[in-house]
């Protein structure tokens, strides 16, 4: 076995697995506070990529200098979707609020594929082919800098959940939704913060890939949706460090699985894996509770 | 006798005329009478038993498959080839029942999602076995008692008689136990065990008629089509597509299939030159839709109301 391209790979599929956790946290957190699976999270993810594609053409931003407007804007937007439409659902079966998703996930990919046409789209830096050389493994630098963006997000994410009122109101409601409205959270606009949250997480993910990858509306989306269930279900819904920790596995078992077995396979690796735990271990490798869901 | 069957021979006339009539769309009356077909199968695992499947292309793709490798490698009859396709997709739904059913809600969505997916990428890179991501051609048919396979008002009544099958199956099932069985699961897993009914049973029995129903809909349309790819054929689109289909037109009734079907491929046709390829974008507006104003789908929704008032009269 050569152990240098092993741990190439290895470092690459960490660094990959890093920006899945990232989108990954965005759906699970979603799912804690309101119960349901949203379908439209990796068409968040596409919403994040055509931002870097379209301030690149127009102003020619680097993308990582979008972040800055990308993530309070999927803040709001995402906020605003919740009050205008998922908010309406709440109370429905999950089913229906999943059906909602499903048609917002729909309707983002068409209109984007309205406005932008087919044609996947890309944001060309000059350091892309650029790599760290650590011994003898070489880090890419787009790699690199979407790990940090990852690092950067969660652990923003662990200090609001942990060291502020909001945060503390967020777990709260995803403990128990109807115990922290007679503590007199407002659960409504909790949600609401979520829902921002992830949507947030979902479009740095976006801008983070873009030098790496090609967008193109209607495909990628579903692609990142599929991997976002992945990523969660294998750690347990609504579980964050579960999440992050599944996104690692989701990435080195795809770089791993391409090289050393086929790599036409790629992305049937991780679904395999997804399968395998949903039907031996539906509350996730890292679930506590046992009951049948 | 009920109404749903007078309502079914009187649209089955009246569709069996329509390739009369001068300016007669036979290509988009396939594609109602299939998704029809589809919508209404698929009706029988998500409506009646609640089991929300998106994974229902590949039963669409297992028939046309079928068909078209039977004819094209085995020179196999496309009605052998889609009794073979039917047998394995009987099979191929008991395997996947038995694996899932356990999971309930979002969990099974899910499930079903990956296993599609993962016969895709299967149908993609096992060229061996299905001609691979190029597709596969079907060049030749036989041709019994002289009609033409290949003629697209033959292939119009392969696919109304499809469409009333399924049609029909839903209606005989509808005032059997089965029905009521099927309708208990749904409404409430644990109230129908209490009454003596074993749930995953029930729901496989469902998935296994509904998963035979849709490989016989897709023989026809490896037929129709006569040119199969597994991106299209398989694509997780398709299978949302044949989904919102039945939530659009009524989860869990008769005639909420058909609805949906004819509503959305026909405005689909319509609007086909100003979407162009963001077509779906028509499902996902009426998909809002329908779950903010109308929950329980259109024919579900007019049930209701019809219910509501005769009673209202008769208080």
């Amino acid at each position: 076995m050569d152990y240098v391209s092993f741990f190439q790979n290895l470092s690459n599929g960490v660094l990959i697995g890093a920006v899945y956790a990232m989108i990954g946290v965005g759906l699970t957190l979603v799912f804690g506070v309101m119960r349901t699976i949203n379908f439209a999270h990796g068409d968040f993810v596409v919403i994040g990529m055509y931002f870097a594609v379209v301030f690149n053409s127009v102003f020619g931003w680097d993308p990582y200098l979008t972040l800055i407007f990308a993530i309070p804007l999927g803040f709001i937007v995402g906020a605003l979707i919740q009050k205008v439409l998922l908010a309406r659902v709440i109370d429905a079966k999950p089913e229906t609020m999943m059906l909602a998703t499903l048609g917002l996930s729909l309707v983002i990919a068409n209109l984007l594929l309205l406005i932008f046409g087919g044609e996947p789209k890309s944001v060309q830096v000059s350091y892309a082919a650029s790599t760290i050389s650590l011994g003898e493994i070489r880090i890419s630098v787009v790699l690199l800098f979407a790990g940090l963006a990852t690092l950067a997000m969660i652990s923003a994410l662990y200090w609001l959940l942990n060291r502020t009122e909001v945060g503390r109101a967020i777990k709260a409601t995803a403990e128990n939704r109807l115990g922290a409205e007679l503590v007199g959270i407002n659960t409504k606009k909790i949600q609401a913060i979520v829902f921002g949250l992830g949507m947030a997480l979902a479009v740095t993910a976006g801008v983070s890939l873009i030098p790496l990858l090609f967008a193109s509306p209607v495909t990628t989306g579903a692609l990142f949706t599929l991997k976002a269930f992945v990523v969660t279900v294998l750690g347990g819904l609504g579980n964050i460090g579960a999440a992050i920790v599944g996104g690692l596995i989701l990435g080195v078992v795809e770089v791993l699985g391409a090289s050393y077995l086929d790599s036409a396979y790629r992305d049937a690796y991780g679904l395999l894996v997804f399968l395998a735990v949903l039907l031996v271990k539906p509350e996730g490798l890292f679930g506590k509770t046992v009951k049948r869901v | 006798m009920n109404k749903h069957i007078l309502i079914l021979v009187g649209l089955f006339v009246a569709a069996a005329l329509y390739p009369m009539t001068p300016a007669a769309f036979i290509t988009v009356g396939i594609s109602v009478l299939l998704f029809t077909g589809w919508a209404t199968s698929w009706n029988l695992l998500g409506g009646w038993a609640g089991q929300l499947s998106l994974g229902h292309a590949s039963f669409v793709g297992l028939g046309a498959y079928f068909v078209a490798i039977g004819s094209s490698q085995f020179g196999l009859a496309p009605w052998w080839s889609v009794l073979l396709a039917m047998l394995v997709a009987a099979v191929m739904a008991l395997i996947w029942g038995k694996l899932t059913f356990g999971l309930r809600g979002p969990y099974f969505a899910l499930s079903t999602i990956a296993i599609a997916e993962i016969l895709r990428l299967i149908a993609i890179n096992e060229g061996w076995l299905t001609g691979g991501a190029s597709g596969v051609f079907i060049d030749t048919l036989p041709e019994p008692m002289g009609i033409d396979l290949f003629d697209k008002t033959t292939q119009y009544y392969l696919a109304l008689i499809y469409a009333a099958l399924t049609i029909a199956v839903t209606i005989y099932i509808s005032t059997r136990k089965f029905g009521y069985e099927l309708k208990a699961v749904r409404d409430n897993e644990e109230a129908a065990m209490a009454a003596g009914i074993n749930p995953t049973v029930i729901k496989l029995k469902a998935f296994v008629l509904s998963g035979m129903l849709t490989a016989l809909g897709g023989g026809i349309y490896g037929v129709f089509l006569s040119f199969i790819e597994p991106h299209i054929i398989f694509n997780l689109l398709f299978s949302v597509q044949i989904a919102l289909t039945v939530i659009i037109g009524g989860r869990g009734t008769i005639w909420g299939p058909a609805v949906g079907a004819a509503l959305l491929v026909i405005s689909g046709e319509i609007f086909r030159t100003t979407f162009a390829q963001a077509n779906m974008l028509l499902y996902g507006v009426l998909i809002l839709v329908v779950i903010l104003a109308l929950p329980r789908g259109l024919v579900g929704e007019y049930a209701h109301r019809l219910i509501r008032k005769k009673y209202a009269n008769r208080a």
